[in-house]
């Protein structure tokens, strides 16, 4: 696993709780334990987004993108084997 | 709206491909207990939804099923790169091969196209909250049955995940016919429709 692979992972991973945080708040949208870890894995997440998105390119159309060329078409995709 | 995310939902790395693998994998791409199935329906379903907890949670598990169609096409995407005519022909993948090359196609294991003739959006509260629960096990049968045929780790593994999703989707699905039931008259639930009785514009 390279340096890059390793960091979507852990950006996988602070997403995943968050989300998983979210799916649960749905259905209790008034516990407070959830409300708190929602808002520290989102914190995370973000941080470790603006890493990524300032190191290896764009996560979405809406990520910032410096430079002379299109960063968005840029490889690697999910699901190549590079 | 939607909004791509240029990532897996999990990582997928499959060193070894297997198209036989392929063949019975794609069966949650496409298949009656698949992930496109599934996002269609809950993003379906969604519209008529009478509660807001309830339409919070048809989106989101809609919106990650969509995610998860994306694993199940990349799995099969790698299960097949690189090989041969010879190979795939010796791995029982004429049939599929000969229509669709190495593309990805929604169908069944059995190779029918993709249909909505295997969900429905059936407009009810309870009609569609019980199909939900019942979709979500036979995502997981249909996991653990691939599950039994596959001995390679990198294949195991984006399946387990997959797995598991399905049996907390159960759950949240359970906790909103636990919620539709607290808003309903327990004398009698099936008393009127939410989604369609009384509602105004």
């Amino acid at each position: 696993m390279n340096a890059r692979e390793k960091l979507l992972r852990k950006l996988s991973a602070e997403q995943f709780a968050a989300w998983e945080a979210g799916l649960f708040l749905n259905t209790h949208p008034n516990n407070t334990e959830a409300l708190k870890a929602h808002r520290e894995y989102v914190a995370d997440a973000a941080k470790t987004r603006k890493e990524y998105n300032e190191a290896y390119g764009m996560l979405t159309h809406n990520c910032p993108q410096e430079g002379d060329k299109w960063q968005w078409v840029c490889g690697p995709w999910p699901w190549d084997l590079d | 709206m939607f909004v791509y995310e240029k990532k897996l939902q999990y990582p997928i790395k499959i060193k070894t491909p297997n198209a036989a693998m392929a063949k019975f994998i794609i069966a949650q791409y496409g298949g009656p207990s698949g992930e496109a199935g599934a996002a269609m329906r809950y993003l379906s379903q969604r519209f008529v939804m009478p509660y807001n907890e309830l339409k919070a949670t048809l989106t989101d598990i809609g919106t990650e099923e969509l995610s998860h169609l994306e694993m199940v096409g990349t799995i099969v995407y790698q299960l097949t790169k690189g090989l041969s005519e010879e190979e795939l022909m010796k791995q029982g993948f004429s049939e599929y091969f000969v229509e669709h090359t190495v593309g990805v196609y929604p169908q069944s294991a059995a190779g029918d196209p993709f249909t909505a003739a295997t969900l429905n959006s059936k407009g009810d509260l309870f009609g569609d909250l019980y199909e939900d629960l019942g979709a979500e096990q036979k995502a997981r049968v249909t996991y653990d049955n691939i599950l039994r045929m596959v001995d390679d780790p990198d294949v195991r593994d984006p399946i387990k995940f997959l797995r598991e999703r399905e049996i907390v989707h159960y759950q949240r699905f359970a906790e909103c016919v636990r919620i539709a039931q607290e808003k309903m008259d327990c004398r009698n639930f099936y008393m009127y429709n939410p989604s369609f009785d009384g509602v105004k514009r």
